[in-house]
């Protein structure tokens, strides 16, 4: 068994902001094994941004982190800023959500997709990133000659997948994807979907896949973990979680299948009533529980932790 | 309805009032400004008027040229008035030309702008070439240009910077009202069966006023550096001296040459602190009237 | 995909025909301003060249028709069409040379020192705002800020003064005014030192005048930038933050700057009216200053319409170099 690409324990995030603090992780531990594939799921503002965010150390300055992160082996927070900027990409990359302001609008997307490969030195000579980037392109379906595009001549798919191609300059271990499909159409989002998971047979990628769409992720990813308030609250094997979820929250988010596309599902994803707890002030004992059908009085008053609930299958709630 | 309006303007009013309050540079520039104004108003307090009159001045027996040591707080000029004086008296002229310059451009470059944003169309197309053309006309120059031909005097004076500086403030506010106008009260205001009068009274001019508050405030110092400016090159009021016009008469009569920094020196720097003090004033209250621009200030 | 067989350049070069065409028209606009302004604002053309002398009624009438001014206002604006076409602009009131042939022997030395000028506070302000924006709220930042703003509100020529006074007339550094000494005969190098002397402390004048703006505006568009995701995905990529800064960032937020300095550039031109007059630089400026003096009205009108075609060509020229430098212009 090789060490896992990732590993990550008690990782705790709080954005400093004018109103005080924002505690938007609160202490998340995961594993991801080389070739594993991880989808995190969420209402909007759980979360999850910042936890992709962390996994590179791309926070804001003032943001105040603890716990550990072992990328590849190697301590992210204890690294120096060159040894930082070396893991970046080359071991981790990442596909940001919201993909029409994540490219460079005033260069090409082919030399967006050569300047990792040149600044990290995984090719010779730009003659050699330029054969490279044009097989990266043929690899996520773009034609070549959309390598001197600008980023606004191309649609919002074309652009999903030069960002895709981007991260897969250099070659990286782990590939984060948040969100990748929210801002794209139906048709557009399942191409996108496809190749990715296409992309993840061939190679022996690590991926973390991010989205507020259960049901995209039993198609993508081997395991899953769902997050709530800052906090994985339910975590295991895909199908387990989504066919046998046993968190009061994971069977909402799983009954209300939303459709993909459908704005209005990212929103309030399972038809949940009333909205996710804002960070800076939580409600005391299960951060769920004003939400939550089968809140009890106990719920009020402690936090549940993670507690075993079924083959590597692990949620929080009393219940369990 | 009408008292219930003048509550949510007085509620307006208040929130504006204390969020000026908490801005340090706001709070700054106008306790230097009030020291300013009282300084313009009092005047007569201050300063004997009389001592702008060279004749006045030689009578009573003062030096020529005296530095501050010498005679009074600011020293005298090649003849024999007291700096002081004109510092006092200048400052008036000054701030009164900028304000109501101001007034002025303003006042056009506010109608032109919601008249051109409101009624769109043709009138729309044509103000705004209008606007554009007077935007590349180098204003300094045609401010030159009409000031000698309609003559020195302080109302020249106010017109010219009127006519010359408004096209900003008029394409600044068109695209305000134009997103007023798209936001869903309007249609629904319009719907009922309101006038445009009404519509511009009671929905426009609310929503833009923060906007035109803010760009006058901005606007001041351009109008007191242009006075300043034209006075320097002799189209001043010779009547009523600003202090552009002090440092006309420093430059022209050799005070740089004689090294005599008094008469130059206090004119510059009130204009600077005048002119800084409107900036800081106005980039609050601008703060204020568009909150996305305090991340980029 | 079919956005990117189209040809990019037709996008651009019909949006430039369309700006070569506005100025076209802005041009034409002047013309008849101008016209306006000094024909028929000012009635008596005659009486203000004489300015309350005694003059003989036949000189009077003498001189009207020489100026052509008992015709009527077409004939007397298609005259002046085409006068102003052939470069002819009348006689200066002071000089009796023709008001052309002032101006030209004028505009080198305006050029000279307009140009260092607004290339140094152009180049320097726009590095201070970049600078500022990227450290923003650090001791940097508010230093950079607020020398700025104190100088963008301080009257031009009363810097002059002071910089005059203090290294020139106190330390006796620099010359007090002029283009070389007076008498000198040098030649080459000598003279282009004698020049270089001379033009420092005007130059430093307006640099220091103008740096306030360039930096106020590129610290505020680089601060827009600064939120933009594609910075994050640059970082990401694992550049330093220095070619995160250089290469994504400030192409980025120089756009409204380059705009900025073009427009300028034809200001500027006009802008140094004062600060020439405190250093009696001879150029178009301290021949506007004398001109009022008069009012030498003819000198006046020609300076005013060279000013303002300046502003228009430096206007278009911004419209180009935006159209070259973004991509995305061929969609605006
Ligand atoms: N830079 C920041 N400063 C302060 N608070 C922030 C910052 N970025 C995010 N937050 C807050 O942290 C919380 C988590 O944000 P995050 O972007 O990680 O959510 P998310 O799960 O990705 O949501 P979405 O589905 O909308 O992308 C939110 O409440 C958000 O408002
Ligand atoms: S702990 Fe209580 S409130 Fe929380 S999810 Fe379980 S039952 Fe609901
Ligand atoms: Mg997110």
């Amino acid at each position: 068994m090789n060490r896992p690409v990732l590993s990550v324990k008690d990782l705790a995030i709080t954005y400093h902001s004018a109103s005080g603090p924002v505690p938007a992780v609160r202490g998340v531990t995961f594993d991801l094994a080389a070739g594993d594939s991880l989808g995190l799921a969420g209402e909007s503002g759980c979360g999850k941004s910042t936890l992709a965010n962390a996994l590179l150390r791309l926070l804001p300055d003032g943001t105040i982190t603890s716990g550990q992160v072992m990328i590849d082996g190697r301590d992210l927070f204890a690294l120096s800023p060159g040894g930082l900027r070396a893991v970046r990409w080359t071991t981790g990359a990442i596909v940001f959500q919201g993909a029409l302001h994540a490219l460079n609008p005033v260069q090409t997307a082919g030399k967006q997709v050569r300047e990792p490969m040149l600044i990290h030195q995984t090719v010779g000579s730009e003659d050699e990133a330029r054969v490279r980037s044009r097989q990266l392109f043929e690899r996520v379906g773009l034609p070549a000659n959309q390598l001197d595009a600008y980023p606004h001549q191309l649609s919002g798919g074309q652009r999903q997948r030069v960002l895709i191609a981007m991260a897969l300059a250099c070659d990286p271990r782990l590939l984060i994807a948040d969100e990748p499909t929210t801002a794209l159409d139906l048709m557009v989002q399942a191409q996108v979907l496809a190749l990715i998971a296409e992309l993840r047979r061939e190679s022996s990628l690590s991926l973390i896949f991010i989205t507020h769409d259960l049901s995209v992720l039993t198609y993508v990813a081997d395991r899953l973990a769902i997050m709530y308030a800052g906090k994985i609250v339910e975590s295991g094997p895909s199908l387990s979680v989504f066919e046998n979820a046993t968190h009061p929250y994971t069977r909402a988010l799983a009954a209300a299948f939303p459709t993909i596309g459908d704005q209005t599902s990212r929103l309030a994803p399972s038809g949940l009533a009333g909205d996710p707890p804002t960070p800076g002030a939580l409600p005391a004992g299960c951060p769920f529980h004003p939400r939550c059908p089968l809140a009890e009085d106990r719920c009020q008053t402690a936090e549940p932790v993670l507690r075993k609930a079924g083959q590597a299958h692990r949620a929080a709630c009393v219940l369990v | 309805m009408t008292s219930l309006a003048m509550q949510r303007r007085r509620a307006t009013a208040g929130r504006v009032l204390g969020q000026f309050r908490s801005s340090k540079q706001g709070v700054i520039g106008f306790s230097v400004l009030l020291v300013f104004v009282v300084i313009a108003l009092a005047a007569p307090l201050l300063a004997d008027v009389r001592e702008l009159n060279p004749v006045y001045a030689r009578a009573s027996g003062n030096p020529q040229w005296a530095s501050p040591g010498e005679f009074g707080a600011l020293g005298t000029d090649h003849l024999r008035r007291s700096v002081w004086v004109q510092f006092v008296w200048g400052s008036r002229v000054s701030l009164f030309v900028g304000l109501a310059a101001t007034i002025l451009t303003i006042s056009i470059g506010s109608v032109v702008g919601i008249v051109s944003g409101f009624v769109g169309g043709r009138p729309d197309a044509f103000l705004m070439r209008i606007t554009e053309w007077f935007l590349v006309i180098p204003f300094l120059p045609l401010a030159i240009v009409l000031a000698s031909i309609l003559g020195r005097n302080v109302w020249n004076i106010i017109l010219v910077i009127g006519v010359t500086s408004w096209p900003s403030t008029a394409r600044l506010l068109r695209a305000q009202v134009l997103t007023v106008k798209q936001r869903l009260f309007v249609d629904r205001a319009r719907s009922l069966g309101a006038g445009n009068g009404h519509l511009v009274a009671r929905h426009i001019l609310p929503n833009v006023s923060g906007l035109i508050l803010a760009n006058a405030t901005l606007a001041v110092p351009i109008s007191i550096l242009t006075e300043t400016t034209l006075s320097f090159l002799g189209l001043g009021d010779p009547s009523s001296p600003s202090w552009g016009k002090t440092l006309e008469e420093a430059f022209v009569n050799g005070a740089m040459v004689r090294n005599a920094w008094w008469y130059f020196l206090p004119a510059g720097l009130g204009i600077l602190i005048v002119v800084l003090a409107f900036t800081l004033i106005g980039r609050t209250l601008e703060e204020i009237a568009d909150p996305r621009l305090g991340r980029s200030r | 995909m079919l956005a990117s067989e189209q040809p990019e350049s037709r996008g651009r070069s019909h949006f430039i025909l369309k700006k070569v065409l506005g100025s076209l028209l802005t041009l034409v606009f002047v013309l008849v301003f101008n016209f306006v302004l000094f024909r028929i604002v000012q009635s008596d053309p005659i009486g203000s060249l004489f300015r309350g002398r005694n003059v003989p009624a036949a000189k009077i009438a003498e001189l009207r028709t020489a100026f052509g001014l008992d015709e009527s206002l077409w004939v007397q604006f298609w005259a002046y069409v085409r006068q102003t076409f052939q470069l002819n602009f009348g006689i200066s009131y002071q000089s009796r040379q023709p008001v052309w042939n002032e101006i030209v022997s004028a505009i080198p030395a305006t050029v000279a020192l307009v140009g260092i000028s607004a290339v140094l506070s152009a180049v320097i302000g726009t590095i201070g705002g970049v600078i500022a924006a990227w450290r923003r709220n650090t001791w940097k930042d508010h230093a950079i800020t607020s020398g700025t703003m104190v100088f963008y509100s301080m009257p031009d020529f009363w810097l002059g003064m002071i910089l005059l006074v203090g290294f020139a007339v106190v330390l006796g550094w620099f010359p007090v005014g002029g283009m070389t000494d007076a008498g000198s005969t040098a030649t080459g190098l000598a003279l282009l030192l004698d020049r270089l002397h001379h033009i420092f402390l005007p130059a430093l004048t307006l640099t220091l005048a103008y740096l306030g703006e360039y930096a106020l505006v590129t610290r505020s568009s680089l601060l827009d930038v600064m939120g933009e995701d594609y910075l994050t995905v640059a970082k990401a990529k694992g550049l330093r933050d220095v070619v995160v800064r250089n290469r994504h960032a400030v192409p980025n937020a120089l756009l409204p700057v380059v705009t900025l300095t073009a427009i300028n550039f034809g200001f500027v031109l006009s802008g140094a009216i004062a600060v020439e007059a405190v250093f009696s630089w001879p150029g178009l400026g301290k021949a506007t200053a004398d001109a009022i003096r008069g009012p030498d009205l003819p000198m006046l009108q020609g300076l005013f319409l060279l000013f303002s075609a300046a502003v228009i060509f430096f206007n278009l020229l911004a419209d180009v170099a935006y159209a070259w430098l973004d991509p995305r212009v061929e969609r605006a």
